[in-house]
């Protein structure tokens, strides 16, 4: 069976469910969009951290996940080539703002990085053209860490994610991964900064929100008296989703990292906090990709037409 | 002028003849439907019954596709009211496809075809006008309404459980029919305002 007609035996079948699964964003080419939308939210909250601690690899980390996530949004289109028209609808549409973010977000970077790293660059970082480039890489990265759970809740057809806390949810996750990326730039670089205590104190505290969070998150979907949202739950928990969220985002995001800092597993150090940011970010990873694939639309029936 | 459809479920065979007159109109490609039909049963037996439910476009009011596409691809026609897409301007993010909750719309990824050996003549005429890596959906037969002729589904139901019309014109069969039958649309809660009814069954 060819990739196509697999493709359209999986549609036939889907349209026969009352509960259909959404496979445009997450399966195939659309796992693209799932990478992008976790680099360009770890890069957000790397660049805020880096500014926040004054930590000028993690400015560069920021801006070279941007720009990955950039790359991988690209490769998601089906036509990357009109790429620049997704200005046109911004008064409405969330990927409209987040792309102008991102778009902001890498030309401020352009413009305030080098004169920071590089010795004999034309302007300085505290020129106007550096201030510039502060102002709008910090304007785009408010949008980056906002827009993203917008997106989602904006999307009427998938109950699960239409939830009012997705977007707060998304918020906590860009600070997470933003705090993972700087762990893991601080050991690249082999560089202990003083900073490390305060970065692992707040990766608990959001840590924390997080659970809190996705716990009210997925409280609300199981008793807001939507079929759609609990099958989504339900997928995540105890379906097709469940070995990505146990093994994925608990085993991996959660309880390593939770393990290391105990100093149960290995002493502390700059390459035990380099694995508490890597295995965050990866766990931060498995909930978007568990969250994204386990979106059900909402069921065509009406419910007088439905037989259960 | 608004225009909307109405669908006699009551009347309904659930024939799929909507569904191949659209691929018929509209030369879709495998895995694109702009009209379709689900199938259901109900009750317990013996008194069992089929239900079908044809489904396509709602050609929203207030249409989530519009609000949630970034280049304006997704658009209302001004002077009837039928949602539609501008290929030209879609770049296939399927954000749409999301905002969408009557799950209507479909991405075209890649060339299809029915017959393993390729495109036939009469497909390669029909799909020559198609995108392939855009989103894909019912327009009401556009082109045919302002040349005077109903929709593909609607001139083809051989039940005549489809009526087209102006859902404006209070005189119209289409408002009289959703006036005395009662008819209602799907997820009127979500407060999309769709054009098009169900008559109860």
């Amino acid at each position: 069976m060819t990739e196509i007609s697999a493709k359209y035996e999986q549609l036939v079948q889907d349209l026969r469910r009352d509960f259909r699964p959404q496979r445009e964003w997450g399966e195939g080419r659309g796992l693209f969009l799932v990478i992008g939308h976790f680099l360009v939210g770890v890069a957000a909250g790397a660049w805020l951290f880096g500014l926040i601690f004054n930590y000028g690899p993690g400015l560069v980390a920021g801006f070279i996940l941007a720009g990955g996530g950039g790359i991988a949004h690209l490769a998601f289109l089906g036509r990357p080539e009109r790429f620049w028209k997704m200005v046109r609808h911004v008064r409405t549409a969330w990927i409209s703002r987040g792309f102008i973010g991102l778009t902001l977000f890498l030309a401020g970077a352009v413009l305030y990085l080098p004169p920071l790293v590089l010795a004999d660059w034309p302007w300085a970082a505290n020129s106007a053209l550096g201030y510039l480039g502060w102002g709008m890489a910090a304007a785009g990265m408010v949008v980056l860490i906002v827009y993203m759970g917008f997106v989602y809740t904006a999307s009427k057809g998938i109950p699960f994610w239409n939830s009012p806390l997705h977007p707060v949810l998304y918020m906590a996750y860009a600070l997470r991964g933003g705090i993972a990326a700087l762990l893991v730039t601080m050991a690249l670089f082999d560089a202990p900064s003083p900073s490390a205590a305060s970065l692992v104190t707040i990766w608990i505290a959001v840590t924390a929100i997080v659970i809190v969070l996705f716990a009210l998150e997925i409280q609300g979907a199981l008793t807001g008296g939507n079929p759609a949202a609990r099958r989504s739950v339900r997928e995540m928990l105890a379906g097709r989703m469940a070995v990505y969220f146990y093994g994925g985002t608990l085993l991996i995001g959660l309880v390593v990292p939770l393990a290391l800092l105990s100093g149960q597993i290995a002493p502390f150090g700059v390459g035990v906090l380099a694995a508490i940011g890597l295995f965050s970010a990866l766990g931060d990873f498995f909930m978007k990709y568990t969250t994204i694939r386990a979106g059900i639309y909402l069921p065509l029936r009406p419910r007088q037409l439905r037989h259960r | 002028m608004r225009w909307g459809m109405v669908i006699d479920l009551k009347r309904c065979i659930g024939c799929y003849g909507c569904q191949l007159a659209c691929k018929a109109e509209h030369g879709t490609p495998p895995g694109v439907y702009y009209a379709r039909v689900l199938k259901d049963e109900q009750g317990q037996y013996p008194t069992v019954s089929n239900i079908s439910l044809p489904v396509l476009c709602n050609h929203c009011e207030d249409a989530p596709c519009i609000e949630a596409c970034p280049t304006g691809a997704s658009f209302k026609w001004e002077d009837d009211g039928i949602v539609d897409i501008d290929h030209d301007l879609c770049v296939g993010c399927r954000s749409c496809m999301m905002a969408c909750p009557y799950t209507n719309r479909y991405f075209n990824d890649q060339p299809a075809h029915y017959h393993q050996q390729g495109a036939t003549p009469y497909e390669a005429a029909r799909t020559a006008h198609h995108q392939s890596n855009v989103v894909m959906k019912c327009n009401f037969c556009r082109d045919r309404v302002r040349s005077g002729k109903p929709p593909a589904c609607v001139a083809n139901c051989p039940t005549v459980a489809r009526i087209f019309g102006d859902l404006d014109d209070p005189t119209s069969e289409v408002s009289r029919l959703i006036k005395e039958r009662g008819g209602f649309t799907l997820h009127p809660e979500l407060g999309t305002g769709p054009s098009v009814y169900y008559l109860p069954a």
